[in-house]
């Protein structure tokens, strides 16, 4: 029997406020709501509208702006962009483990 | 940037190059070397080299330039004339005519030239910090990846281990904490050793990657351990008590009567240690083996046996 894991403690316990997230990755507010609304940086609302961020999602919108800046990508384009190198990842992960353990 | 870096040598484009040419050598080494598409920390430092040579020969003007100046084309004031220029340094034996570059800041109306001393990471950061006014703040450096290659042995006692990477140019060496049990594959995380981060963020993390490499006695399953256990056929017809070697020491293992080829003799517990779980487990896979050429009385005690044996090895199951 698989259970699905569900978030006891509220978004803001252990994530950062837009504002907090902003400050952290340097990105206007606005910005990050666009960012939010294309999918491209994940957030949390919580029940007031409020947007909470992951303390990793710091990490993916620098990221998501090295890509932007290196390739001249539109928003939507680095959203298809960074979903593949996560994909590559994970295939890649699988075809060392399973050369490693086949070999 | 040592003065004889040649931009074009990095983009791997002739001289004469014409822009689309040049565009089309740096997308491509973008799209090999860019940090987010290639983990390998020797690739940021291409990807700067490229994105420098790019930002220069990209412009017809500040290309001229280096042409006509060298890689300190930025210290030269933009009214010195390249003959002028050429001839003076030729005078000079070595050195440039630079020095009266920083109090030209403003005039000419060209752009790079009022920083007399451009630091490669500035201009780094200005390509992932991007040009002013476009809402990029300072961005964290990406997470970079590298092998952590571990004997068997290494990765069951764990403890120190060093491990030095090229980061194009430079070495960098670490000394790094190996839990006692790592298994293949699994991630150590080095925080703040990736890549830099443009405009003072901060740089990405640094995962080392565990490669277990081959052992010629053991073969890793996760956290199980296997070895090839060889007995004569009386041994694994009669049973035997043998010492075999763990990474963890000596072992004894008990060979029940009766143990055909592919049997696995479990050492519970003595496989990898896991910090947080149960340790895996050591396993001997029996595999008989026969003399090569059996001395006269062995050929008839075997012939002995096979005429009085009922046993059939192929009808079993």
């Amino acid at each position: 029997m698989t259970y699905a894991l569900i978030r006891v403690s509220r978004p803001g316990d252990q994530g950062l406020g837009l504002e907090a997230f902003a400050r952290a990755t340097g990105t206007h507010p606005d910005l990050i709501r666009r960012l939010v609304a294309l999918g491209v940086v994940d957030a949390e609302r919580d029940r007031a509208g409020e947007l909470w961020f992951s303390p990793g999602q710091v990490g993916a919108l620098a990221r998501v702006q090295r890509l932007r800046a290196g390739f001249a990508l539109n928003y939507a384009a680095v959203g298809l962009v960074t979903d593949l190198l996560d994909r590559i990842a994970v295939l890649e992960a699988a075809l060392r483990a399973s050369r490693r353990s086949g070999g | 940037m040592p003065p004889d870096k040649n931009f074009y040598q990095i983009l791997g484009v002739a001289a004469d190059a014409s822009q689309d040419e040049i565009q089309r050598a740096y997308r491509k080494l973008a799209r090999q070397y860019h940090p987010d598409v290639n983990a390998d920390p020797a690739a940021e430092e291409r990807f700067k080299d490229a994105s420098e040579a790019y930002h220069v020969l990209s412009d017809p003007q500040t290309r001229r330039r280096y042409d006509a100046f060298g890689a300190d084309f930025r210290q030269i004031p933009p009214d010195v004339d390249p003959e002028a220029f050429r001839r003076t340094r030729a005078a000079a034996g070595t050195g440039t005519a630079a020095g009266g570059g920083a109090g030209r800041a403003g005039g000419g109306g060209g752009f790079g030239f009022r920083q007399p001393d451009i630091d490669i990471d500035d201009l780094f950061g200005g390509f992932f910090g991007g040009r002013p006014g476009r809402g990029w703040g300072p961005i964290r450096g990406a997470d970079q990846e590298a092998e952590l290659s571990l004997s068997v042995e290494e990765a069951y006692r764990g403890g120190r281990s060093s491990v030095t990477l090229s980061d194009g140019e430079a070495f960098r060496s670490f000394d790094v904490d190996v839990p006692a049990g790592v298994t293949d594959g699994q991630r150590i995380r080095l925080a703040g050793q990736g890549g830099h981060g443009s405009d003072g963020a901060p740089p990405g993390d640094l995962y080392l990657v565990v490669r277990i490499m081959p052992h010629p006695g053991y073969r890793l399953h996760g956290r199980d351990i296997y070895t090839e256990l060889r007995l004569a056929p009386w041994e694994a017809a009669l049973g035997t008590s043998v010492v075999i070697d763990t990474p963890g020491g000596e072992a004894k293992v008990k060979v029940p009567a009766g143990t055909s080829s592919g049997r696995r003799l479990r050492l519970r517990g003595r496989g990898l240690p896991n910090r947080t779980g149960k340790a895996g487990d050591f396993f001997a896979e029996a595999r008989i083996m026969v003399p090569d050429r059996p001395s006269d009385a062995e050929r008839r005690l075997f012939e002995q046996l096979a005429a009085v044996s009922d046993f059939e090895a192929r009808r079993q199951r």
